[in-house]
């Protein structure tokens, strides 16, 4: 084995494990690098490009004064609340319109019409609706969520192999144990998968919402900071919101791998999210 | 005599077909009418129907809906190009090559959950107001998706077909141009049916954040002025203009690659 071989599957992580990790961290650890000699060296101006260490002092300064952790629970709040609503009547809908004919024929165009509408179009008309606040931040974020799920949980159903239903039916299971214990089950994986693209969304509509008119929320912060030239706390701000989305896109990959530890996919490519 | 029967039959079954499938829609607008004309919401709150479609009509004739819907599309693909263009690079070179994909994976793997929409305040500050910033932030949103797309169909490329190419002394840059990028082009063309609403959704948003013209600014000036069925127009033409824009791309993916016919109509 040569050297360079070896080094580079030491960096692969194939013999230590934790070398793996290490490994994993050095490309975001050289951009942050970058990113600090750039500053430093005066190659970007500091006006438009505050430094990593300026970032994280302001990041520091901003959760020590309470202003990022209270505008990031709010946001928080509105992002997982939204798409635990969204998800759960996602699935209601989209297993009613996969097991009953005449609520697919009625549904099936309103959902396919729209699908493809950005919903945070509609966030003008829930400020007239119902005022700036809670209520217009989070139907925007539910509407959102609500159609990826509707999508996947329709087609997973549908994807359940006929014989799963009929050894089921010759058990005698009736409709709606059928629905929750049978069909449920097994469109799991595709129904995570819509949950995971709710999840890309639910922040992300959040934030343009918080954007377009809010009185609190880490968008309107972060706008603010960007508006008062305070660009070191605005990429502060944006650094905490990036991390927090990471977490937990990172949390729900776990569950999703939990729920499904009986599944063959969980087990033949667990390394993969 | 019976073609034309045929044919008239056909044409009664397809608008029986067609009615069946928008029934819902227009049951949708039919409660609304009833709901507005009977004055059960306040006009402010929900304008009939009727004045939507009247409002649609004068605001086409005065020109506020086609140029802005042009200014909205030519952000929102101008950046999809963009995001294509340097997505398909970067995911070929992370499957074929090992350091590509150490420096680009867990990039991707951070940059991709972010919610790129936050970054809205500094792309104003780096790009300005106007199309630009709102161009590299659709395309810096829409890279991540492209890059998983690439990635996925590079990777699923039949190891025979490699092993007879390289059997065949083809070189790696040929390889890369030949071979993997043309048998991964389904996995693109889905990559960009997929992300094509989301560079929508960003150019609107932008444009509904930040102003500067285009669908989005119109409709949130319409907000601010309490015209509400002009609001409805500017989320009427947006929910069209995505569905039109996902049956073109459907068509145009069974057109360029017919041999693809499940997914084509899934």
């Amino acid at each position: 084995m040569s050297v360079t071989e070896r080094i580079g599957r030491l960096a692969m992580g194939a013999e230590y494990p934790w070398l793996r990790s290490v490994s994993q961290m050095m490309p975001i650890v050289a951009v942050v690098l970058v990113w600090q000699l750039a500053v430093d060296l005066g190659l970007v101006d500091r006006n438009f490009l505050p430094s990593f260490t300026d970032t994280i002092r302001a990041l520091w300064d901003i959760t020590r004064n309470g202003e990022l952790t209270i505008n990031l629970l709010v946001s928080t709040y509105r992002a997982v609340g939204g798409l635990l609503i969204g998800s759960l009547l996602g699935v209601m809908i989209g297993m009613a319109m996969a097991t009953s004919k005449r609520a697919d024929q009625f549904l099936g165009p309103l959902v396919a019409t729209t699908y493809s509408l950005p919903k945070s179009s509609l966030v003008p008309l829930f400020i007239l609706w119902f005022g700036i606040g809670d209520v217009m931040n989070m139907l925007t974020v539910v509407l959102a969520c609500l159609l990826p799920v509707i999508v996947s949980t329709y087609h997973g159903v549908r994807a359940v192999p006929p014989v799963m239903l009929w050894s089921a039916q010759a058990m005698n299971t009736g409709p709606s144990s059928m629905r929750w214990r049978i069909l449920l089950p097994a469109a799991m994986p595709s129904i995570l998968t819509g949950v995971r693209i709710a999840l890309g969304f639910c922040f992300v509509l959040t934030i343009s919402a918080e954007m377009i008119a809010a009185k609190v929320g880490i968008g309107k912060l972060i706008f603010f900071y960007g508006e008062s030239g305070a660009y070191a706390h605005m990429f502060g701000g944006l650094l905490a919101v990036v991390v927090v989305a990471y977490v937990l896109d990172r949390l729900l990959i776990a569950f999703m791998h939990y729920l499904l530890r009986w599944h063959d996919s969980i087990s033949a490519s667990s390394a993969h999210g | 005599m019976d073609k034309a029967a045929s044919i008239a039959r056909r044409g009664i079954s397809a608008l029986g077909g067609a009615l069946t499938y928008s029934y819902p829609l227009l049951l949708v607008l039919a409660v609304w009418e009833v709901i507005a004309q009977a004055g059960l919401v306040r006009p402010l709150f929900l304008p009939t129907v009727t004045q939507v479609f009247e409002q649609f009509w004068t605001l086409l004739l005065e020109g506020e809906i086609v140029a802005p819907l042009l200014m909205s599309l030519y952000r929102a693909f101008a950046g999809l190009a963009l995001s294509v263009a340097v997505g398909v690079v970067i995911g070929l070179l992370m499957a074929r090559s090992r350091f590509a994909n150490w420096a680009f994976d867990p990039l991707v793997s951070f940059g991709f959950p972010a919610p790129k929409i936050a970054f809205v305040p500094i792309f104003i500050l780096w790009f300005g107001i106007d199309s630009l910033s709102k161009i590299l932030l659709v395309a810096f949103t829409c890279v991540f998706p492209m890059i998983v797309a690439t990635h996925h169909g590079a990777m699923a490329v039949s190891r025979t077909i490699i092993w007879s190419a390289e059997a065949m002394g083809t070189s790696e840059r040929q390889m890369l141009s030949r071979v993997i990028f043309p048998s991964s082009l389904p996995y693109i063309f889905a990559g960009i049916r997929v992300t094509l609403p989301v560079a929508l959704i960003i150019a609107f948003t932008t444009e509904m954040i930040a102003g500067g013209g285009g669908v989005g600014a119109l409709l949130m000036f319409a907000q601010r002025f309490f015209q509400t069925p002009t609001v409805f127009v500017y989320i009427l033409v947006m929910l069209t203009t995505g569905f039109i824009l996902d049956r073109l791309v459907l068509r145009l993916e069974a057109w360029l690659m017919p041999w693809l016919d499940e997914q084509a109509t899934s």
